[in-house]
């Protein structure tokens, strides 16, 4: 089936939560990089049946009174992976285009990505399919919360939790969420949402979390790739949640930050920009199309075959493709978006050496976050800054070690490496628990 | 006597060699000394609860087969039931009461906030199939499950049970509820809410009690030499744990005999060496000696940790040890005890000395409950604060009551039992 990827929007604070690749449907791109691990790992066939579906699909309706009076029907979906090393864990996507396929695909991506992270979760995955640009605030709550109560029984803090995707995000939908759960069980139920406002026991540092996650990957593989002594030079497509703040710890980490864009404009300057002025110019001006940064100004496209020894795509799905994969200069990229690299472009990548720390690796920031949100709820205690971020560079480490490790030992490339791992994970856990009669 | 906790059925065994009286009669001795009132000391000798279960499997065969399997939850004062499932031919409801009982006071002694259970199930694990015991296990665990929960009563393993069978006993609890619940057992795998550092729990604890007593007596680590019986979990791991300290170990023994050298031996090299062969025979820097001997070696400290009844009556004189560790249940008889008492040798007694594995059972419990995993440094630096003090909350019983360190332990333990019972009183 060929679905196309979306273009993902305008701005990365509207990623899409799929990595839509080249060609193929999102649930096939994951089955490749799943059969190919599972194949490499020798994984016996019971376990390679239980893992290539999903242990549940809900799909269910959402009827929601309009404010005009007239009553419409949306569809939910919650799509549950597998439940292995602990409950399911996974976002929920508001949006019109939400299908079956893509939830899928999320869902047993986000199986794979707690286990690499070494997060006692499994995967899963939901949305309702409405368009939040055309629906009132009050409409998109009164969809949230009956969601909500549509599947209550199959989600709490030991059984599915659910976290936010960009959308999700900007609005209270978590904390709808939350109330909803709470009031039908009648106590505070925080942990079975992540992702929540501080005043309801979010956690700390949840704002630039991927970013942080992000800075100590391009730490460590710097490092380990001999790069690490004369201040490498980077370039950061997208300046949002992700892209801002991971350009600005970048900068602030003595990274020489050559290359920074938004939806319209890339800058270039290969001595290096001055971050700091840039993103309070796009904060005032909510663009970089008239930044008066010393630096050229150019395409996206342009930007990312730029020279550069570190390539950070923190935009888009497919930034680099199979056409311009053959002219990226960087050594190293480190994938802060979701699929930004087509699976063509991968192996093109690989074939000409050029290192890729993989999305499910670079960019679990988010993940580690919202399960230390999950812990703190449970425990009643609020982490401070400092013990959430020394907490989430010993995760972020531990992986990007294990990943590394087994990159070298077994000769395969590191998206391989972290697959590898993570399904090697939930096998066991899987195999331990044994089929429940 | 009725003891309430002693094994009923007909056993060749004298009294002298049933641990469980052995246990009931120091719980009584403590009792006394605490002056506990009737009617309290029989609310703390008897089980709370008891259910007996037949459990039907499916045979590879395709026969059905019946197993009698027990759970005995024996005091929730302190919080819930804690103890072990043992498989075995001859599991009886009076020694699973009697294990019970003793989780309690252990638990107590180290201030774990759990009261004391056990279960078993009647069958013999060597002729069954994996599928079998998968079977079994999981049928036994729906059984009891309407007396199971976190925060109700807390399995463990024991006696032919391990890791796969928490992890099946996991997922079928999990799967009734309906959610994910790793703190229903403790002694699961690390993938599966396991809590780091505890496979050498019960050595490390047994590690730190005996240089805590060691302390007491005013020995220096260098100059003490160490007998260990049992080269297992308890004794493998406290023997290497030990020799890290600086202690010289002139003896180690497993099922095939003991190994013995007046130098030291160089326990990195023992462990590598069964690691290899699966038995001491045939280590090349140590002679042979039998395993009574070994007990009767000249030395500063005898650990026992293998088995029950291993000082007795029998051997009791011939003991050379300046300190006895129990790293195994119930390895020294009560007769035994007193001759050791009168002759001043020092026994840091089973409840307090191989507490170290419960403890981190409790650990892996907190840790499921808040489903954040702790490093092994911080679990064994925790093990290390509580099994200090631990120790020293029994040295100052030991002193106030002038009495030995076993009885110190029961003293502190029924203690805290009944003051939380007076606290709680009883809901009528």
């Amino acid at each position: 089936m060929v679905q196309n990827a979306k273009p993902a929007g305008t701005d990365e604070s509207q990623l899409p939560t799929t990595p839509p690749l080249d060609e193929e449907s999102p649930f096939a791109t994951m089955m490749t990089a799943f059969d190919e691990a599972a194949g490499q790992l020798g994984i016996n066939p019971d376990n390679y049946e239980i893992l290539r579906r999903p242990d549940r699909e809900i799909r269910y309706s959402v009827p929601v009174r309009l404010d005009s009076g007239r009553m419409t029907v949306f569809d939910g979906y919650r799509v549950q992976h597998n439940q292995g090393l602990g409950p399911f864990c996974g976002p929920l996507t508001l949006s019109s285009s939400v299908n079956l396929d893509t939830l899928r695909a999320l869902a047993a991506w986000m199986t794979w990505k707690c286990a690499l992270m070494g997060i006692p979760f499994g995967g899963a995955a939901g949305g309702i399919a409405i368009d939040i640009q055309q629906n009132s605030r009050a409409e998109l709550e009164r969809a949230v919360r009956r969601y909500a109560a549509g599947i209550l029984d199959s989600i709490g803090p030991e059984i599915d939790v659910l976290t936010p995707d960009a959308q999700t995000s900007e609005e209270h939908v978590m904390a709808w969420i939350m109330d909803t759960v709470s009031i039908h069980n009648r106590h505070a139920e925080n942990a079975v949402v992540t992702g929540k406002p501080a005043l309801l026991s979010g956690t700390r540092g949840s704002i630039d979390a991927v970013a942080q996650g992000m800075r100590t990957i391009l730490r460590l593989a710097t490092a380990a790739n001999d790069m690490g002594n004369d201040r490498p030079r980077v370039i950061v497509q997208g300046s949002g949640r992700v892209g801002g703040h991971f350009a600005r710890l970048a900068h602030e980490s003595g990274f020489h930050v050559v290359g920074i864009s938004d939806v319209q404009t890339a800058l270039y300057n290969e001595k290096g920009l001055s971050i700091p002025d840039i993103l309070s110019w796009r904060q005032a001006h909510g663009s970089l199309a008239k930044c008066p940064a010393n630096a050229e100004k150019i395409s996206n496209a342009e930007l990312v075959t730029r020279d550069c020894d570190v390539l950070a795509p923190c935009a888009v799905a497919n930034a680099v493709h199979s056409r311009n994969a053959q002219d990226v200069r960087a050594k190293l990229i480190v994938e802060g978006a979701h699929g930004p690299v087509s699976v063509r472009a991968d192996r093109i990548l690989s074939e000409r050496g050029v290192k890729v720390v993989p999305d499910i690796l670079a960019n679990a920031g988010g993940v580690v976050s919202n399960y230390f949100e999950w812990v703190q709820n449970r425990q009643g205690l609020t982490w401070l800054d400092e013990l959430v971020a020394k907490r989430r560079k010993r995760f972020m480490t531990e992986a990007w070690n294990a990943v590394s490790d087994l990159s070298e030992r077994e000769g395969v490339r590191l998206r391989m490496a972290a697959h590898m791992l993570a399904v090697k994970r939930v096998a066991d856990a899987d195999s331990l628990r044994g089929v429940y009669a | 006597m009725s003891t309430g906790t002693a094994l009923a059925h007909g056993s060749a065994q004298s009294d002298e060699f049933n641990p469980f009286l052995a246990m009931a009669e120091r719980f009584n001795t403590a009792a006394d000394l605490l002056g506990l009132e009737p009617g309290v000391r029989d609310v703390l000798r008897e089980p709370d609860r008891e259910l007996t279960v037949s459990i039907p499997v499916v045979m590879d065969d395709g026969r059905i087969r019946l197993f009698k399997g027990y759970r005995v939850q024996h005091n929730f004062l302190r919080g819930p039931a804690k103890g072990g499932i043992r498989f075995a031919p001859d599991v009886h409801l009076d020694e699973v009461r009697a294990l019970a009982a003793w989780m309690t006071w252990k638990c107590s002694v180290v201030n774990v906030p759990f009261g004391g259970g056990k279960g078993g199930v009647i069958c013999d694990p060597r002729s069954m199939s994996r599928g079998e015991l998968e079977r079994l296990t999981r049928r036994y665990t729906t059984a009891i499950m309407d007396i199971l929960g976190p925060d109700r009563d807390v399995p463990a393993p024991d006696m032919n049970t391990n890791e796969q069978t928490m992890a099946w006993i996991m997922d079928t609890y999990s799967m009734h509820v309906r959610r994910s619940t790793t703190a229903i057992v403790t002694g699961k795998p690390l993938t599966l809410g396991g809590s780091r550092g505890r496979s050498e729990a019960t050595g490390r604890g047994v590690m730190i009690s005996c240089r805590e007593a060691l302390k007491t007596l005013g020995i220096r680590p260098e100059s003490a030499r160490v007998v260990v019986q049992g080269s297992g979990n308890v004794g493998g791991i406290g023997a290497t744990l030990m020799h890290r300290e600086g202690y010289k170990i002139v003896s180690i023994s497993d099922i095939s005999g003991a190994i013995h050298n007046e130098k030291g031996l160089d326990m990195p090299a023992v462990r590598a060496w069964l690691a290899d062969n699966r038995t001491l025979e045939g280590y090349p820097d140590a002679e042979r000696i039998d395993a009574a001997e070994q007990l009767e070696l000249e030395c500063e400290v005898l650990a026992p940790c293998a088995t029950e009844n291993q000082i007795t009556s029998q051997n009791v004189d011939r003991i050379k040890a300046r300190l006895i560790v129990e790293g195994a249940n119930g390895p020294t008889t009560a007769v035994a005890d007193k001759k050791l008492e009168e002759r001043g040798i020092l026994v840091v007694p089973d409840i307090l000395a191989n507490a170290g594995g419960v403890t981190v059972s409790y650990f892996e419990w907190v840790q499921d409950r808040m489903g954040y995993f702790w490093t092994e440094e911080i679990v064994n630096s925790r093990l290390e604060q509580s099994m200090v003090a631990s120790f020293y909350d029994v040295d100052r019983y030991r002193r106030k009551y002038e009495c030995s360190m076993r009885i110190a332990s029961y003293l502190l333990a029924v203690e805290r039992v009944a003051n939380v019972y007076k606290m709680r009183g009883i809901l009528s």
